[in-house]
């Protein structure tokens, strides 16, 4: 009787330790989070800040979703507040930097953009931050189809151009951004200025033939990533064939069926259905012979 | 004294044929095909409330075993033409106690077709669309409208010749109870058997006979270009319409022998059905299993022996793969087994032609799974960055209860009218007699 209290009471105390061992172990397991701040600025307005955030989960890196996270300009604090944001199924999220930090915007042409997480059941509290130097970016076109693309930093209150950086110059497509030519990056010379001949004489354009250059520069470590457009007429005009959208196919809508379809298959329908209908009339008609009879 | 003789045979025609109350074994048998169908609801309950997720279908295998299915019933349902509308128009004498049988099972599988077709909807509520803003120039549309229009005849031929049997019937209330004397006397109480209703009923039989015909090889190669108008393997012949036409001639001759057997059995209709029936019955089935078989001849041979890459795949698989002990298990047991069974006079006995019948329909059943699943599985562009379970297709058991509940459900439809309506003829049976008389 001892021993068979002895061997309860051991099983009463595994069974109440194996979970206590399991809450220890979920405390132990929590992850560590990965931040990465972007800096954007397209065509040299509103400037915008993007996080995206990452675990490693069996040695790689993973997207984390539903992440919150507050986004400052300078200092963590709330006075500095860019804005809270909760990042995605992709683990990213985006915040445009708000008016009322004008001030704080205007006070240092070298700003840091700080992401803290405050932690949750999951993951360790932790921040990311970035420091992007004031630059602006010009697109121009010179004659021979040429882009120039400008790159500027603003230094003692002056914009000052800038030699070595990469620059891609390109044109806008719906599926990405499509090189001018085979070169995939210009380096701006000491004048701050990256030319391009522009070699897609082919491309298709609206229906004026209006293409959208760009000039960006992309994941810099001083400026970011900065872009800028420019509408030229440089793409081919875009015919509308109405006459094909508008034909009657086997594929079209259903108001667009070949008129040989209609004739047939309307046809046969009502052949079949009016010799239907004059059968069911005849049983009407053997009723009523019934009925005489 | 001949008179006498003639009165007292065709009130035995009379008292063999008129339907009867189940006995227990029909009871039960009810019992058990409710119970199916039962189940079967409950399934289509669950797919109805949680979506089509119950099933195994995902983004490759969209078709699963309600299309087969439906493909089935529709295949099946062609025999109503057949027996009726052919052996009609061709003068086969033999073949008119078939008739009402082949009619009946042709009313209860379309029926279940058109059923089927709902329940592979996802959203069956949206079903109207269809009709509002369907377009003609789909396949789809096309099999909607000849379905209904094949329904709406089969009914039409099903009841036209019941009416001389339904004054017969009504001179029986005591023996069928009020209500069905109530329902005979709506359906055919103005029968009073006069020459004009005769010769107005005679003629509208014939132009069903004639209508049907192009109506139902329209059915079925409608439905055949629901696969042959899309471009996957398998599916991308010119061979499709007849190779399914024959099919279901052949799948529908299957069901009516065992039906014929089961009947003969069970109201003891040997007098009616009888060993001519057996044996006619058993060469038409030889003639339509050379028949599919060529076409199947014909629908593999000449993909195997160009072995295009992107059809290696699939053949590939059915020949000698996954799908190899179901392919081959209907082509032997629903093809070339019926044909050397049947070859001898021994095989075309009632009992081996009710076995016989059964392999075909049981291989016809799965001839269909096989037309529509393997096909899903092996598409022309490779299966990249899917779930596991994409690759390969077994139903889920709500898919098996749906597909199980709609088969019993025509076979209950079968059993329910073999109460209400006599199952052979009675006035031709004794119309025949009379000519055989003379």
């Amino acid at each position: 009787m001892k021993l068979l209290n002895k061997i309860l009471g051991g099983a009463l105390a595994l069974l109440f330790l194996f979970p206590a061992g399991n809450s220890f172990a979920q405390t132990a397991d929590k992850g560590s989070l990965s931040i990465a701040v972007s800096y954007y600025v397209a065509n040299n307005k509103i400037p915008s800040l993007g996080v995206k955030v990452k675990t490693k989960v069996n040695g790689r890196f993973q997207n984390v979703g539903g992440i919150a996270l507050s986004l400052f300009l300078d200092k963590d604090t709330a006075l500095n507040l860019v804005g809270n944001v909760v990042t995605n199924d992709h683990g990213e999220a985006y915040a445009n930097i708000p008016s009322s930090l004008k001030k704080q915007w205007g006070t240092s042409v070298k700003h840091t953009f700080i992401a803290a997480f405050r932690g949750n059941t999951k993951y360790d509290s932790t921040s990311g931050d970035f420091t992007a130097n004031k630059a602006r970016i010009l697109i121009d076109t010179v004659s021979g189809r040429s882009v120039v693309a400008t790159v500027m930093e603003m230094k003692d209150s002056t914009w000052k151009p800038v030699k070595g950086v990469d620059v891609v110059i390109a044109v806008r497509r719906m599926g990405g951004d499509l090189n001018v030519n085979d070169t995939p990056t210009f380096s701006t010379d000491s004048t701050g200025k990256a030319s391009a001949d522009f070699k897609r004489d082919s491309i298709p354009g609206d229906l004026k033939g209006n293409i959208i250059l760009v000039a960006k520069i992309v994941d810099n470590d001083q400026y970011g990533n900065l872009s800028i457009e420019k509408t030229v007429p440089w793409g081919g005009k875009f015919v509308a064939k109405n006459e094909d959208f508008n034909a009657r196919t086997l594929f079209a809508t259903r108001g667009k069926a070949p008129i040989w379809l209609l004739f047939i298959a309307n046809g046969i329908i009502i052949a079949v259905w009016t010799v239907l209908i004059l059968l069911v009339a005849n049983i009407f008609k053997i009723r009523k012979l019934g009925q005489e009879a | 004294m001949e008179n006498s003789i003639s009165t007292a045979y065709e009130e035995k025609i009379i008292q063999d044929l008129l339907p009867r109350k189940f006995k227990k074994s029909g009871r039960i048998l009810v019992a058990i095909l409710s119970a199916i169908c039962l189940v079967g609801i409950y399934a289509y309950y669950r797919q109805l409330r949680y979506g089509l997720v119950v099933t195994n279908m995902r983004d490759y295998v969209s078709w699963g075993i309600y299309i087969s299915n439906f493909v089935f019933f529709v295949a099946i349902s062609l025999v109503g033409s057949l027996i009726t509308a052919v052996f009609r128009l061709a003068g086969v004498k033999w073949g008119s106690p078939l008739t009402r049988i082949a009619e009946m099972i042709a009313v209860s599988a379309i029926i279940f077709a058109s059923l089927i077709i709902i329940v592979d909807m996802g959203s069956p509520e949206r079903f109207y669309n269809l009709f509002l803003y369907g377009r003609i120039q789909s396949p789809i549309m096309w099999d909607v409208i000849v379905i209904m229009t094949y329904f709406f005849i089969s009914v039409l031929l099903l009841y036209y010749p019941l009416l001389p049997d339904i004054k017969i019937l009504l001179r029986f209330k005591e023996r069928s109870g009020a209500r069905l004397h109530k329902v005979y006397s709506f359906l055919g109480s103005f029968w009073k058997g006069t020459h004009k209703q005769y010769l107005r009923s005679k003629k509208a039989i014939n132009v069903l006979c004639i209508t049907i015909i192009p109506v139902a090889f329209t059915i079925h190669t409608v439905t055949s270009w629901l696969f042959a108008t899309t471009y996957r393997p398998g599916w991308d012949s010119t061979n499709f319409g007849a190779y399914f036409i024959a099919g279901a001639f052949l799948v529908g001759a299957g069901a009516v022998v065992v039906a014929m057997y089961i009947f003969r059995t069970w109201y003891h209709l040997e007098d009616y059905i009888t060993l001519k029936h057996f044996d006619k019955m058993g060469r038409v089935l030889v003639l339509l299993c050379l028949l599919y078989l060529y076409f199947n001849v014909n629908e593999f041979l000449t993909p195997f022996f160009k072995m295009k890459e992107s059809e290696a795949g699939y053949l590939n698989d059915m020949f000698s793969g996954s799908f190899a002990p179901v392919f081959w298990f209907a082509i032997f047991t629903g093809i070339i087994l019926p044909v050397i069974i049947l070859v001898f006079k021994q095989g075309r006995k009632p009992l081996p032609m009710f076995i016989v019948g059964i392999m075909v329909v049981v291989g016809a059943w799965f001839k269909r799974y096989l037309i529509v699943t393997p096909t899903l599985l092996h598409p022309f562009m490779p299966m990249h960055d899917v779930p596991a379970s994409y690759h390969h297709y077994f139903p889920t058991w709500e898919e098996w209860a749906i597909t199980m509940g709609s088969l019993a459900g025509a076979i209950l439809v079968i059993v329910v009218l073999c109460r209400i309506f006599p199952i052979i003829p009675i006035q031709e049976t004794i119309n025949e007699h009379h000519e055989t008389a003379k």
